[in-house]
């Protein structure tokens, strides 16, 4: 009985852990990843800004930020993390390799769902005389809002999966949990408790992100 | 109202250049509905795009009430567009926006204030006839009721020009009708000048008070809608005017040619004329009736014969020559072209 107390308060702080974990990370991954996503669909040939220089270097960054495998990427911007929040162990270190990690995602996830609007949409919006920012604001945001949504709920669940590894900075969280109990001490129940929860989490979320889009979607 | 002189447009593609456009040159009166028509790949797209410069030629030059579009910089090309509306074959509405958003959206570019947004949105909603639609999103409109919502979109910020490409080509017929309808309502109740493009010589002969023949990047046939359905030059405008007014004679039909096989076009007044009766007095010779239509563009009653002339050849000539005089179009059918009339 006792033991059940203590391993769901656990699993309880583990969640929150991880849920703070992603919603940070996720926050800083779309600030920075909306306007990168922005930039690398107007400056294509074509769109309302062409720039072939613009869209290069950041189409190679993305991708290069992308094949980066995380674990790899987390141990590598150690200094950089230590640099931004003061320490590179503990949960809050672990926002900072997870945000980068989902930067370039976003940027791929905003620049997909704004590239499906169509191109007759914008060029009446250029035949009106609207500014390039206008076109953003008025035009590509609203036009892709659903398709946005998708994109970060998925965002958020790869998220998910990213902060479990974060157990090896000392994040904590509830990948941490499962490794750290089910794996090296045989506590199985720990573990299945863990995945449950994870697996709650990764629907509750997918749940939510469709049923946001569903309701801006009127294509 | 728009002055075009010696436009030509190219394109570089990985095929070498294409000459879209080559010396084109136009006028366009205010108040007018010109009609551009051509075969797919002609250039119409590329030549009305040009009027708003969102295709930006490489030569040439193109006025608009005085004004060289041409030379403007970014931020008065803005400017500019706000008076010139245009409507597209696929809409291209904001899917995002009910119709009353999507109406309201050029003014919000422009800037107009909310009250007066609103007051400009339930006027063009009724002058459209789509008051009972203002919160619909356009997924949830047909074809004809989304170009409607294109039309009072474009009329937003009070155009002096309205440019249509294709506007009907995705409508059934009935819709096309009823946009057409609309679109020469505009035009009359607001004096718009409306330039369209389209393939259907039907839309040219309901609406258009001119008309320009494209062919491969060049304007070959242009002048009066009614002049040119009846005496047309080109191979490419008879093959246009052939699709609405069928010359063709009943497959069961066996005509022996004895004579010379003419095809007389008549308008307006001249309809009334006794042709035959005169030529068979006055010329002695024989007009034997193959064919005989008579049709009306605009109003303007509009009529084809194909005659069989019978005689000697000089009666033949001079009689030819007098239905010239009556302002009768007459056109001596080769031996093709009876073939295929
Ligand atoms: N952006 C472009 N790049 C390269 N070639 C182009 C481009 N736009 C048009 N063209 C070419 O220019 C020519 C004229 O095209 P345009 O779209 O003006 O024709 P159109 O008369 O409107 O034809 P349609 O009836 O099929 O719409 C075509 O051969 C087309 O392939
Ligand atoms: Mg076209």
């Amino acid at each position: 009985m006792n033991n059940l107390t203590q391993y769901s308060e656990l699993i309880w702080n583990g969640t929150l852990e991880t849920l703070y974990m992603v919603g940070v990370s996720l926050f800083f991954a779309v600030i920075i990843g909306l306007p990168l996503g922005i930039l690398i669909v107007i400056t294509r040939k074509d769109h309302i800004a062409p720039c072939q220089f613009i869209y290069r270097i950041l189409d190679t960054i993305i991708n290069i930020g992308r094949s980066i495998p995380f674990i790899i990427l987390m141990v590598a911007i150690i200094p950089f993390t230590r640099k931004l929040v003061g320490s590179s162990i503990g949960t809050t270190a672990a926002i900072v390799p997870l945000a980068v990690a989902a930067i370039p995602f976003v940027g791929r996830v905003v620049e997909s769902a704004m590239l499906e609007i169509s191109p007759g949409v914008i060029e009446a919006a250029r035949s009106m005389g609207a500014t390039p920012l206008q076109i953003i604001m008025k035009v590509l945001l609203p036009e892709a809002l659903p398709g946005l949504i998708l994109g970060i709920t998925l965002t958020a669940i790869n998220l998910i999966g990213y902060s479990a590894m974060a157990g090896a900075i000392g994040g904590g969280g509830l990948g941490d949990i499962a490794i750290r109990y089910g794996y090296q001490r045989f506590r199985v129940t720990v573990m299945i408790a863990t995945v449950v929860v994870l697996v709650l989490l990764v629907d509750i979320i997918q749940w939510i992100g469709n049923k946001i889009a569903a309701y801006y979607d009127h294509r | 109202m728009i002055e075009i002189r010696g436009l030509y447009k190219n394109y570089i593609t990985a095929q070498g250049s294409l000459t879209a456009l080559s010396n084109i040159n136009l006028n366009i009166k205010e108040g007018e509905i010109y009609g551009i028509i051509g075969p797919s790949g002609a250039g119409k797209s590329t030549m009305i795009r040009t009027l708003n410069l969102l295709e930006v030629p490489d030569r040439g030059s193109i006025m608009i009430n005085g004004e060289e579009i041409t030379a403007l910089n970014k931020k008065e090309l803005r400017e500019r567009r706000k008076k010139i509306g245009m409507i597209f074959q696929h809409f291209n509405l904001l899917s995002s926006r009910t119709v009353r958003g999507n109406i309201s959206f050029p003014m919000e570019i422009a800037g107009v204030p909310d009250a007066e947004r609103e007051e400009k949105v339930e006027k063009l909603m009724e002058l459209v006839g789509l008051s009972d639609r203002a919160d619909h999103y356009p997924s949830e409109l047909s074809g004809g009721q989304k170009q409607r919502v294109g039309i009072a979109r474009a009329l937003s910020n009070d155009p002096e020009i309205l440019l249509s490409d294709e506007a009907t080509s995705s409508l059934d017929p009935e819709s096309t009708d009823s946009i057409l309808k609309l679109l020469k309502k505009i035009r009359d109740e607001l004096n718009l000048t409306i330039v369209l493009i389209t393939h259907e010589m039907d839309v040219i002969k309901k609406v258009c008070d001119r008309v320009a023949v494209m062919e491969e990047g060049q304007i070959v046939e242009e002048g009066k809608v009614i002049d040119i359905f009846v005496n047309p030059q080109q191979p490419v405008t008879r093959r246009f005017i052939k699709t609405v007014i069928d010359y063709n004679l009943p497959e069961g039909l066996n005509i022996t040619q004895k004579g010379r096989l003419v095809r007389v076009s008549f308008k307006g007044e001249s309809t009334h004329k006794p042709l035959i009766s005169l030529l068979i007095k006055k010329y002695n010779i024989d007009a034997n009736i193959l064919y005989g239509k008579i049709d009306e563009i605009q109003g303007i009653p509009f009529g084809t014969l194909i005659l069989d002339l019978e005689g000697s050849d000089e009666s033949i000539d001079e009689a030819l020559e007098f239905i010239g005089q009556l302002g009768l179009a007459v056109e001596v059918l080769t031996d093709e072209q009876s073939n295929s009339i």
